[in-house]
């Protein structure tokens, strides 16, 4: 027993060498972290941008806010152009941190697969990294630019981070997500665009792709109307233009799709209750009338964003609503017929939009001014 | 003539001993002389001259006695002025009595010896328990002398079922051991095997309290305590309830308890002197606490040499920044550090208590921040060994705290070989180990392996006392209800 035991101990202790053989046993210190990587396509050559942290020391006060390198790396194909950067690098490379990744306009547009599928097959990415895309320019330009400015990439891509949190109940943008998505051939892609601003990076709305292509890119009003209907709206300002601003504080959606004769028939509810931020009229908002009024004009403001979401989907054929996949899931047998000409079908689908809502917490202070 | 009792060969064995004292004293006029037999500085003199010495002198029916059985009858029957008097004829146990402290008178005629318990010896008062002090409750703790233990206890547990078996061990100090259980609660199993055990004892001398220890641990190899031992008479009444088994070794100023799981240990007496709701958040802070000091070195280890992609993105850079221009990897700088911190401990215990206090200052503050600003360990793992440290003496039990910070050496080199898949190793190994200890019938990890539930109220969570209805099944052989539902009339 004793022998066996000693035997077992021995096993297992080779067993760990041999892992620790074969670990990729590597230091931090020795790993260059790369937290932020833009994917770019110019020339016919992928380019990936890396910003990683140069290092702080064991003395933070030295340079306590620390600062940050990019490194380039090119080929023929994403992957090859990882390779490349990891060779010009003096450390390994490592994207197992990496929380942001950039795509290019350009990029994005010659097929966004072609950017992620190395990442999808790499064990060591978090895939719950957002990507993002940047409007009208290259990845690497928007991380230039941005440093040119003294910004500090990672803390400005947290901060939009924290703005899409305050915005909506659920980030769809995650690397997880988007791969699920682009699975789905009946899937709208949507992926958030980011715009440079003087001193900061502004979240724009989303950017629509055609099969996995970059082709368009949504307004804030829109890209929040798809919000409303996708039921993930957490916020959203109403300013109505008799002086009252409001804000919608509790929203619910839903969607009820049927398809009746060849044709689908859309019914989009939507539930919300709102709180008084300003008020900026002599109009006593206290009188019922009032308030009826102002409930009728909030409804109008938000059944005005549902009809651009609704109406880009009819106007552009781009089923950014998925209904298509409800309508597969729902009706099977019908779908299989159908399945060939749902794109012609997209434009002739019969949206019904049905918004309530109510004025809560309102007139604490009055509007005596 | 050997192994009867007889003055003349007694007095031959210890001739050469000056402490011990044989003479003889005479009786009465009717030539009964009896020799005196006692170990000088173990005996209550005063005690002595009323009990012996006076009794001889003034007692007139012991002036009549004729024969040496008519005097050891005499005596026996209220002749000596001493409640605690027998009669022995059992060479063996005579020399064990006397060695003891007792005082012997020795009939040489009749081969026996009338022994008188006047034992006194210098001891110390009772105090407050250095290890197991509480804010509310008693403030009693034990002592070296076995007779004083058994009375704290007897003194908390009123009950004619409290059995206090005397038995002894070392054949040379013949160290008296006090076999302590509730009889109409206790498993006489364990009762049994627990007798057995202490009596198979062949040691010459049982001059520390591991030499007890090792014979009752049932798994040897093990280096989590499978025996608890406690300053405070209140929880041994409260164990023995349960229907444990106490052993009062005497020189041993505490009491072992039996049989042990590891639940136990983790409960201090604070978390009963509380509101519930506050023991219970001291003792998950304890098991927090346990898992920090088993695995926060060896996750550290793991996550900065093999998977970093573990670490959320902030702490992979501050941590990455913090490990700059330090020349050792990681594994060596958390194994130096736990191994520098041990010998501080060591350091420390070692020291009188004055310089021990400078040294800690030395070891802990100068060279650990000299040695963070000469780039020699990095500030991260400075926190992660402190954090580890301190945690492992949070344990209320300093035998588990000892276990503990053995096996985190062990975890922490799993890790610095095989990262996250060795600490899981490590982690699935200790696991198994632990289940896997049996201790007199009971699983070392009961309630938590239990398929009942109605243990898990005093474990991690510390539930109401209304709630504590049965005792532990596999604990208590007999008698399982142990109080009312608290539900009577107010």
């Amino acid at each position: 027993m004793k022998r066996l035991f000693i035997a077992a101990l021995c096993l297992l202790q080779l067993s760990l060498c041999a892992c620790s053989n074969d670990m990729n046993r590597r230091e931090l210190d020795e790993i260059n972290l790369i937290h932020i990587m833009g994917i770019d396509y110019s020339d016919g050559m992928y380019v990936l941008t890396a910003v990683f942290s140069s290092g702080q020391g064991a003395d933070p006060e030295k340079n306590p806010s620390g600062s940050e390198d990019v490194s380039e790396g090119k080929g023929a194909t994403p992957f090859e152009a990882f390779q490349d950067l990891k060779l010009k690098n003096k450390k390994t490379v490592s994207i197992a941190n990496t929380g942001y990744f950039l795509i290019g306009e350009t990029a994005a547009a010659e097929g966004i697969e072609t950017c992620l599928d190395f990442l999808s097959r790499d064990e060591t990415v978090k895939m719950e990294s957002l990507i993002f895309i940047t409007q009208g320019v290259n990845a690497s330009y928007f991380i230039s630019e941005g440093m040119k400015n003294g910004k500090m990439i990672h803390e400005d891509l947290e901060a939009v981070e924290q703005k899409l949190h305050e915005l909506v109940t659920r980030i769809d943008n995650t690397l997880v997500n988007i791969l699920n998505e682009m699975e789905d051939d009946l899937s709208g892609l949507l992926i958030p665009y980011l715009k440079t601003g003087e001193d900061s990076f502004n979240i724009g709305g989303y950017a629509v792709f055609d099969g996995l292509s970059l082709a368009d890119y949504l307004d804030i009003d829109t890209s929040a109307g798809i919000n409303i209907i996708k039921n993930i709206m957490r916020t959203y300002p109403i300013y109505l233009k008799k002086g009252v601003s409001l804000s919608v504080s509790s929203l619910k959606s839903r969607m009820k799709t049927e398809l009746e004769e060849g044709l689908v028939w859309v019914d989009i509810h939507v539930d919300f209750e709102s709180m008084v931020r300003e008020v900026n009229t002599d109009e006593d908002i206290f009188r019922v009338e009032e308030q009826n009024t102002l409930t009728r004009l909030q409804n109008a403001y938000i059944e005005d964003i549902l009809k651009k979401a609704v109406d880009y989907s009819k106007d552009t054929g781009r089923d950014i609503l998925n209904i298509g996949r409800i309508i597969r899931n729902r009706y099977a047998k019908e779908w299989s017929g159908i399945r060939d000409e749902w794109k012609d079908m997209v434009p002739d689908i019969q949206y019904e939009l049905h918004v309530r809502s109510r004025i809560a917490k309102s007139f604490i202070l009055g509007n005596r001014r | 003539m050997e192994n009867t009792i007889n003055s003349a060969w007694i007095k031959k064995l210890f001739e050469k001993s000056s402490d011990i004292t044989i003479r003889p004293i005479k009786i009465n006029q009717n030539n009964i002389t009896a020799h005196l037999f006692c170990v000088d500085g173990l005996v209550n003199q005063e005690l002595f001259d009323e009990a012996v010495l006076k009794s001889i002198k003034f007692d007139s029916y012991l002036a009549d006695c004729r024969t040496e059985r008519e005097t050891i009858d005499y005596l026996l029957e209220g002749g000596a002025y001493d409640a605690f008097t027998t009669e022995v004829s059992d060479y063996q146990k005579l020399l064990k009595n006397v060695l003891s402290g007792m005082a012997a008178l020795i009939f040489d005629a009749e081969k026996k010896a009338v022994v008188y318990d006047l034992r006194k010896f210098e001891k110390r008062s009772i105090q407050e328990p250095t290890e197991e002090n509480v804010m509310k409750g008693s403030k009693e703790s034990f002592i070296e002398v076995l007779r004083m233990n058994t009375a704290l206890i007897r003194r908390r547990l009123r009950s004619e079922y409290l059995v206090i078996e005397q038995l002894y061990a070392g054949r040379l100090s013949k160290t008296d051991i006090a076999l302590v259980y509730l009889s109409n609660i206790a498993n006489a199993n364990t009762v049994n095997k627990i007798r057995s055990i202490i009596k198979s004892i062949d040691i010459d001398n049982v001059s520390t309290p591991a030499f007890i220890e090792e014979y009752l641990v049932e798994n040897k190899l093990s280096i989590f305590p499978q025996i608890m031992y406690t300053q405070r008479p209140d929880r041994v009444s409260a164990n023995l309830s349960d229907g444990r088994i106490a052993l009062v070794v005497d020189g041993i100023p505490f009491v072992y308890i039996l049989p042990c799981q590891l639940p136990m240990l983790m409960q201090s007496p604070d978390d009963y002197a509380n509101h519930f709701l506050v023991g219970s958040s001291l003792r998950v802070i304890r098991y927090i606490s346990m898992i920090l000091t088993l695995f926060l070195p060896a996750f550290y280890i793991a996550a900065t040499t093999y998977q970093n992609q573990m670490l959320p993105v902030q702490l992979a850079l501050s941590t990455q920044a913090a490990k700059q221009n330090v020349p050792f990897s990681s594994a060596v700088e958390v194994l130096g550090l736990l191994i520098s911190f041990e010998i501080l401990i060591e350091a420390g215990l070692r020291l009188p208590q004055a310089v021990g206090t400078a040294m800690s200052i030395l070891g802990g503050l100068v060279v650990g921040q000299s040695a963070v600003a000469a780039n020699l360990i990095s500030p991260a793992v400075v926190v992660i060994v402190a954090l580890a440290g301190i945690s492992g003496f949070i344990m209320p039990n300093q035998d588990l705290s000892s276990g503990i910070r053995l096996t985190r050496f062990v975890m922490a080199l799993l890790a610095s070989f095989a990262g996250f898949f060795g600490l899981a190793a490590g982690l699935i190994l200790l696991v198994t180990h632990l289940c896997s200890l049996d201790n007199y019938g009971t699983a070392y990890m009961s309630p938590f392996v239990d398929v009942e539930e109605r243990n898990i109220k005093d474990t991690v969570f510390r539930f109401p006392v209304k709630y504590f209805i049965k005792r532990p099944e596999d604990v208590a052989g007999q008698n399982s209800i142990k109080q009312g539902t608290g539900r009577a009339d107010r």
